[in-house]
């Protein structure tokens, strides 16, 4: 652990992996983290892992990205020409993410089947940083209740810890976050698992304060995601 | 193993092709039948999810003819059955659509439309609804919604089964890739619990009884010998279309009694026109707006009616006049000078309608 120059506690390097639901807020999330790494400095890459959908998700956001001090590992538009939408395909660099100096942030594909992707990250096995995060929004319907949730993790094989990304788009207020939080908290002790954070946008992150309800602390993201597609 | 669908009504916030099979749901239907093709397949993939926990059935097809024709089989043996498709599956699907329309079958069809012709994007158009209205070797004897948000896409499917089990010709409703990828909240509710009656299905062959004794024959044809035969069943189908079209042709308005232009779209382009005429009236110029939500039957009065107090009226489009065609027909005899904004296989802003208006009226 070291300090930097305005004081930040440094931990050692972070290697996170999110994953879980279709639409659940697993881009958005990575890509703020990565955004709140590079801003306090850190040396940090986001890996788009989604080998579902390569061509769409980042696509419109990665120079944007780039420009914020994030390298990314993602596939540029000319690179797939011709693929189609049925390209399914890991950009080699992906693979050997975990060899990168510094943070690595990685995007997964959706579901069971995203999840199970992490099999082709090198090292993923044996990486001493590594964890697999599982982004939960409550307002989702098939991971609404804790008995969905469990049962939802349980499908994915390796998680390190919850996530909490409940929201309703631009109808979210903090309660609609701290019942995410409440419910997401109930689900993480019967799996035994720690609740990284909840995540929230801005004003409603700086409504509900540093620690949501249940004690977890909250992050403020910024929506990038709509500039995307799919 | 069956639970009640819905317990309470709630915001949620979904994918359009989740919606459609929570609403699919919601309606009671029986099977989907399903052939995969972006931008539907979440449709397929969350009604698998769901099906087994509500006792319901899924059948994956060869391609999407046969999807179609399952389609028919399922309402045959009075199953409320749906399926879904785009671009060049809802091009293979008119054929069992077509006969779903000469054997009267309250098929349930779910269109998110991509580009054409042919395999062109996954992405996103309005081009599929020349062949959505109008498709196949027949007269269009089909009711076709068009949704423009996430909350019309629950109303609406749920909405499409009870008019195809109500009137007996095959129902769409109309999305596209937009609307299937984008995610928004809305309100998952229960049909009943809000008081509207889900029509039971009923089966057409392997009814109880004797034919020709206590009922009726089953005798269901799409293969007539003589031309009077059909000249006839056709007559008959198309008075019956007739008479349903005033009950089921829905629209909307505003705007547009003062109005120097009116602008016209349908699905998720009407969400830029309505956008569009919010922003120029709060700048003082007079637009107005009209959405046709069914596409066939179209509201032909109100049509006719805008078309004749206008001026001026802007169609505007992901699809190079596939909506102006049918308007065209609908408003014959009207004066109103015919301006068009036609985009095929793009999306189209608030700001794009803007400054085509503020380019018309000066």
């Amino acid at each position: 652990m070291f300090f930097n120059q305005v004081g930040i506690i440094m931990s050692k390097r972070i290697v996170e992996a999110y994953i879980g639901e279709y639409a659940g807020g697993k881009s958005e999330n990575a890509l703020n983290r990565a955004l709140e790494l590079a801003g306090l400095g850190r040396k940090v890459t986001l890996v788009d892992f989604d080998i579902v959908e390569p061509v769409y998700t980042l696509r419109p956001i990665q120079n944007e990205l780039t420009a914020r001090g994030v390298t990314v590992i993602a596939w540029k538009t000319r690179d797939t020409l011709g693929l189609g939408e049925a390209g399914t395909t890991l950009k080699p660099g992906a693979r050997w993410a975990l060899k990168h100096q510094g943070d690595i942030i990685l995007d997964i594909g959706y579901g069971v089947g995203g999840a199970r992707t992490l099999r082709l990250l090198e090292g993923a096995d044996t990486d001493p940083d590594l964890q697999v995060i599982a982004v939960i929004n409550i307002s989702r319907p098939m991971t609404a209740t804790v008995e969905d949730i469990v049962e939802q993790v349980r499908e994915m094989g390796r998680v390190n810890a919850l996530l909490n990304n409940t929201h309703l788009s631009d109808e979210t207020t903090a309660a609609v976050v701290q019942e995410g939080a409440r419910v997401v908290a109930e689900a993480a002790k019967l799996l035994n698992l720690p609740v990284v954070a909840s995540a929230a946008i801005a004003e409603v992150a700086k409504e509900i304060g540093l620690t949501d309800c249940m004690g977890n602390p909250v992050r403020s993201i910024n929506r990038f995601m709509q500039k995307a597609f799919w | 193993m069956t639970e009640k669908i819905i317990e309470q009504e709630k915001r949620a916030f979904l994918t359009g092709n989740e919606v459609v099979a929570w609403a699919a749901l919601a309606a009671k239907a029986d099977i989907m039948y399903g052939y995969p093709i972006t931008p539907q397949n979440e449709i397929m993939h969350y009604w698998t999810r769901l099906a087994p926990r509500y006792d319901k059935r899924f059948l994956q097809t060869e391609d999407e003819l046969s999807a179609g024709f399952t389609t028919v089989g399922g309402v045959l043996a009075g199953r409320k059955a749906f399926t879904a498709t785009a671009g060049p599956g809802n091009t293979l699907m008119q054929e069992p659509v077509s006969m779903a329309e000469m054997l009267r079958l309250p098929i349930v069809v779910v269109i998110q439309q991509r580009g054409g012709p042919s395999t062109a994007t996954v992405i996103y158009s309005q081009q599929e609804v020349t062949m959505t209205t109008l498709g196949g070797n027949g007269e269009g004897m089909r009711v076709v919604y068009s949704t423009s948000s996430h909350q019309e896409l629950f109303d609406y499917t749920i909405k499409a089964f009870n008019t195809a089990w109500k009137y007996r010709f095959p129902t769409f409703v109309l999305g596209d890739g937009y609307q299937a990828k984008m995610r928004e909240p809305l309100t998952l509710y229960d049909p009943e619990s809000r008081g509207i009656e889900l029509i039971k299905p009923e089966p057409y062959v392997g009814k109880p009884g004797t034919p020709g004794v206590d009922r009726a024959p089953s005798q269901f044809r799409n293969t007539y010998s003589m031309e009077e035969e059909l000249l006839e069943i056709v007559n008959q189908y198309m008075q019956d279309y007739g008479e349903m079209a005033p009950q089921v042709a829905e629209y909307q308005v505003a705007n547009v009694e003062d109005a120097d232009l009116v602008i016209i779209g349908h699905g998720v382009v009407f969400r830029a026109v309505r956008a569009a005429v919010d922003n120029l009236r709060a700048r003082g110029l007079k637009v107005g707006y009209f959405r046709p939500v069914t596409l066939r039957p179209l509201a032909v009065p109100q049509i006719k009616e805008v078309f004749s107090n206008s001026k001026k009226v802007l169609v505007v489009e992901s699809a190079y006049g596939q909506l102006a065609r049918l308007l065209k027909e609908a408003a014959y005899g009207t004066t109103a000078e015919f301006l068009t904004m036609f985009r095929p296989g793009v999306g189209i802003t608030a700001e794009e309608v803007e400054a085509e208006v503020e380019k018309i009226l000066g």
